[in-house]
């Protein structure tokens, strides 16, 4: 299984902390990365990519951007229940809620999952992690009856 | 795409694969299928139901009162996500454009006196629910019951000043002038005056303390749904004492049963402020444009940006298309990423990955934490009627 993770400069802490939490499940691998297109040099050897994750902080409007573009990178097949947004400071009063929005009318037109997380406390990063860990699980097919397919169940419907 | 899938994936799930595509099918009409299944059985994991529905080809068109309506009922479930509380169907909306404003000489609607007591200083912001059964017409006895409130609350702390207490003394008055439409409740005016600790017996009480409670131009739509007893007036500015400002606003939750809580300016509205300044540089020179972010680094770093004001105004001039009535959100990124981009290429610190804290010109400064100054009272009307409507977004109810 493999899973990649995906960010803006400065904010590493939590993608450290995230990652080192999911490797405590087996069979995991965890990839990091700043942006896509990953580099062509390890194509050969990476193996297959089950999730893509994306790290939205929403202080800051540089890493929605940098997601916004790094997701032209992708290969159409893997948004079918192959990617997922994970928004962090959510409820931080500084966040203009136009932002929130806007990320939300993005997953849903993506049709794919966005979790919100907390990330400054250890529970917040455990719990985000498992969460993390279940959308892997069926976006790999271990789960049976249920396909990636289905994570946009509880979208809103944004016309 | 279909061809794709059904080979990827594992046996067991392939058949569940085509199931859940040709759903995708009848409701999203996106996937093409080869196939086309009349029928559709749904395996529903998560519901845990198995019923042959039969769902419709198009979106089922429902009732609407009005096209304004549904807007705003949909920009509040945008909004919360939470379903419908009775809070929320006083629908508020985050507005994409707004007029261009006019300089206005607010001497003519308002006694300059007390114009002049509520520029030129900085006031913190905070939101205010509606007030139940407050009357403009009672301020007077409003003035007694604050101050026994104060000198009674006064004495029970544990550092008497004597001579400082008894001398406390409220004014409520009404500023005149300041609401814009009808449903506007007038400006209430609050200053709180006592002795110093040491004074003679003659000198003058001065003020140690003074707020006011306004409501410009607030949401027509909400401010109509209230019931009648309610007094809706959003935005307290306030400027003194902390310890006073508990009590007022202690006084206030008790009498009036409202709630009070602290009012930040986001960086949405804070460039807002800061396109309205700009706009304002042709009839009032602004002197300087003055931009401070806060970025994430380890330490945190600050960076005051301070542009010249011919500049500022060429750029926003270029970002404004056309001479239209309105300012459009986007036209004023446009401006503030142009800023941003110019002091990337001088310094190769990407601005947008920190936060905006405080925008400052020589007409008025805002910070982040709620904190306001407006030193011209030229364009104070549209300066409190974006306070107002950041009030009125806050406002849990």
């Amino acid at each position: 299984m493999c899973f990649l993770v995906q960010l803006v400069k400065n904010e590493e802490q939590f993608q450290q902390k995230l990652a080192d939490t999911v490797l405590q499940e087996k069979n995991v691998n965890v990839r990091l990365a700043r942006s896509l297109p990953l580099p062509m040099e390890n194509d050969e050897s990476r193996p297959r990519i089950d999730l893509v994750v994306f790290i939205i902080h929403l202080t800051s409007e540089l890493s929605f951007q940098s997601a916004e573009t790094s997701l032209k990178y992708l290969d159409p097949g893997y948004f079918q229940g192959k990617v997922c947004f994970l928004v962090t400071n959510a409820r931080n009063v500084s966040v203009p809620p136009e932002r929130l929005v806007s990320v939300r009318k993005l997953a849903a037109s993506l049709h794919c999952p966005l979790l919100c997380t907390e990330d400054q406390t250890t529970e917040g990063v455990t719990t985000a992690a498992h969460r993390l860990l279940a959308i892997l699980k069926v976006a790999a097919g271990l789960v049976p009856m249920a396909t990636g397919l289905y994570s946009d169940i509880d979208q809103q419907k944004f016309e | 795409m279909i061809r794709r899938i059904y080979l990827t994936s594992k046996l067991n799930d392939a058949v569940i694969d085509y199931f859940s595509l040709s759903r995708f099918q009848l409701h999203h009409g996106k996937a093409r299928c080869s196939k086309s299944t009349s029928c559709c059985c749904f395996f529903s994991v998560m519901e845990e139901r198995s019923s042959i529905v039969k769902t419709p080809l198009n979106n089922v068109l429902t009732q609407r009162r009005s096209k304004s309506y549904r807007r705003s009922m949909r920009s509040c479930v945008e909004a919360t996500n939470l379903g419908y509380t009775s809070g929320h169907l006083t629908a508020l909306r985050i507005p994409r454009s707004r007029r261009t404003p006019k300089s206005r000489d607010i001497t003519k609607q308002v006694d300059p006196d007390q114009v002049a007591l509520l520029v030129t200083k900085e006031w913190e912001l905070s939101y205010v629910t509606p007030l139940y059964q407050f009357r403009h017409t009672q301020l007077k006895s409003y003035s007694k019951h604050l101050s026994a409130f104060i000198v009674s609350e006064k004495q029970q702390g544990l550092a008497i000043e004597v001579g400082q207490e008894l001398g406390f003394k409220v004014n409520f008055s009404v500023v005149l002038g300041l609401a814009e439409t009808d449903e506007d409740a007038e400006t209430v005016f609050i200053q709180i005056l006592s002795k110093h600790a040491f004074a003679a017996k003659d000198d003058a009480q001065k003020v140690v303390w003074s707020g006011w409670l306004t409501c410009v131009n607030g949401d027509l739509e909400y401010l109509r749904s209230l019931p009648s007893e309610f007094v809706s007036l959003p935005l307290l500015c306030t400027r003194g004492p902390e310890s006073l400002t508990v009590l007022v606003k202690s006084w206030f939750e008790k009498t009036f049963d409202c709630c009070f809580g602290p009012l930040g300016i986001n960086s949405t509205n804070l460039q807002w402020l800061a396109a309205l300044w700009i706009g304002c540089h042709p009839t009032i020179n602004i002197q300087y444009l003055k931009l401070v972010w806060t970025l994430p680094t380890l330490p945190p770093m600050d960076v005051k940006y301070t542009i010249h004001p011919q500049d500022a105004w060429e750029l926003w001039d270029s970002v404004r298309q056309d001479d239209t009535t309105d300012v459009s959100i986007e036209e004023v990124t446009r401006f503030i990423k142009g800023l941003q981009s110019h002091f990337f290429r001088h310094f190769r610190i990407e601005l947008s990955a920190g936060s905006l804290m405080q925008v400052s010109t020589a007409l008025g400064s805002s910070h982040h934490s709620g904190k306001i100054k407006i030193a011209s009272p030229t364009y104070i009307t549209t300066i409190l009627q974006l306070l107002t409507e950041c009030a009125l977004l806050k406002m849990p109810i």
